[in-house]
């Protein structure tokens, strides 16, 4: 327990005001200075959807790609972080990783959730359909559920140890399924071939806004991370200091 | 002195059972339970009957000309998930009542030794419901129909897919016994991590079916990747079963 903001902390909202400049540079630098994908060279990349190849022509919304592909990105690093975080509790049974895997779940609730939106809203534009039965959006679902579920099993453990070693446990089953869906939903043949991207092929100017928005992304995940923890720690703070002052009252 | 060192060992080795007897014991409990109450499996077999009817009711108004061969397998992966969540669910419910898990917990045993046992369990209760629902779905909507030579090949994904099941559901079944509404988060947690499984025995199963040209060309990567899934996942349950169950 200590009050004085670590220097994790005090990165944080210097973090958050540089990842959202980056942010806006590259979306301001994406709609001005890189030039449109053509078609099916690079971004968005076609598909074979109902037996005919869709998108190759020059759609505005292949912008969400500069997007989407980031916040994805950054979900399944939170993800690792929370495995990461759930194998330190179970080795070391101390609390404040328990806090730290739950907050890095939020975290990848909220990326995964982003990437959900955009990618559905990709869909919708360039594939005519809301929602199609296709690998990606697959396992972006089941990961969707899956990270719900861990908020659904935390709720519903009532002893504060087992939550978090049921928790842990989940967090880190979640991580290993996470890239088993990944390679299962591709690798199985199905009636929807799937073309693989090759993210080498992308000219400088369109990497640049790309690069940029991870970067921000990452920085802004950072400084949410750590302002959640650093509340979490506070609550439980305050709560100590609530039973202590009950105690002293007699 | 070396034949009193010879004693202490006999004596020593005598007195401590294996691991295996562990397992053995453990395993005989469950199926010796199962087999005087029938509770598992007489209420699995009625719920897959049952689930066969909803199907049948739901695929009545579709048009003749419906491939069935090729919703077979989907809709028979439909039933094995539902039936395996009703069983997982009732696997350690009665492990609850008079503390038995704790009696269990108090064996100087291996940890990992009841979730082998509790998977063998459930593997076997599963698959003896697979016996029964197999030849009720054929009758049901497979009958009648010009059946391929592959189609025994269908019985190997159901086997690779319902080892996944047990090893994954044991896990988490043990981890929501201990929770509020137990059913339904078992469900939650259940269903999605078994998606990547269903996925691959969902092809390989309707390949084995629908008998296409292709059929080893697709079956055998499908079927290799589910029983990756189940070795990759099953080893990680095992290693993770000790912190939930002493939780």
């Amino acid at each position: 327990m200590s009050n004085k903001t670590s220097k994790l902390d005090a990165l944080a909202l210097p973090f958050l005001i540089i990842g959202g400049v980056l942010i806006i540079f590259a979306f301001v630098f994406n709609f001005t200075v890189t030039p449109m994908a053509l078609g099916d060279i690079e971004v968005p990349e076609p598909a074979m959807i109902g037996g005919k190849i869709v998108t190759t022509t020059l759609l505005l919304s292949q912008k969400i790609f500069f997007y989407h592909m980031p916040v994805a990105v950054i979900s399944m690093v939170a993800l690792a972080f929370t495995a990461a975080y759930g194998i330190m509790f179970l080795r070391t049974r101390n609390t404040k990783y328990d806090i730290r895997a739950q907050t890095a779940t939020e975290m990848s609730l909220v990326f995964v959730s982003m990437t959900m939106v955009s990618g559905v809203a990709w869909t919708r534009h360039d594939w005519g359909a809301w929602w199609v039965w296709e690998p990606r959006l697959i396992t972006y679902l089941i990961l969707m559920l899956m990270v719900i579920a861990y908020f659904i099993l935390r709720t519903a453990v009532s002893d504060p140890e087992r939550r978090a070693t049921y928790s842990s446990v989940f967090g880190i089953i979640v991580a290993v399924n996470a890239p088993i869906s990944f390679m299962i939903t591709r690798l199985v043949p199905s009636t929807h071939p799937v073309v693989f991207r090759s993210d080498s092929g992308l000219p400088p100017l369109m990497l640049i806004p790309l690069l940029l928005t991870i970067l921000g992304f990452s920085l802004i995940a950072f400084a949410l991370f750590r302002q959640r923890v650093r509340a979490r720690q506070m609550e439980e703070q305050v709560e100590s200091l609530k039973l202590r002052l009950d105690d002293l009252r007699g | 002195m070396s034949k009193k060192n010879d004693a202490q060992q006999m004596s020593a080795t005598y007195k401590k059972p294996s691991t295996f007897q562990h397992y053995k014991i453990l395993l005989g409990k469950d199926l010796r339970r199962e087999f005087r109450t029938r509770e598992m499996l007489t209420s699995m077999g009625i719920y897959t009957v049952l689930v066969l009817v909803i199907f049948g009711i739901a695929l009545m108004q579709a048009p003749e000309k419906v491939d069935i061969l090729q919703m077979a397998g989907g809709l028979f992966w439909a039933i094995i998930v539902f039936t395996s969540l009703l069983g997982l669910n009732r696997s350690f419910s009665y492990e609850k009542e008079d503390g038995a898990l704790e009696g269990i917990l108090l064996v100087p045993l291996d940890r990992s030794v009841i979730f082998l046992s509790k998977l063998t369990a459930n593997l076997l209760f599963l698959l003896i419901v697979e016996i029964i629902a197999v030849p009720l779905f054929y009758i049901f909507f497979l009958s009648g129909l010009p059946m391929h030579p592959t189609l025994p090949w269908a019985l190997l994904p159901l086997l690779v897919g319902t080892i996944g099941i047990a090893g994954v559901g044991t896990l988490l079944a043990t981890i929501t016994i201990n929770t509020r509404g137990k059913d339904v988060l078992l469900a939650l947690l259940f269903v999605p991590l078994i998606v990547p499984l269903l996925y691959a025995c969902v092809s390989a199963t309707t390949l084995a079916i629908t008998g296409s040209p292709t059929l080893m060309d697709a079956y055998v990567p499908a079927l290799a990747l589910a029983i990756g899934y189940d070795v990759i996942m099953i080893l990680v349950s095992w290693v993770l079963y000790d912190f939930v169950v002493s939780a």
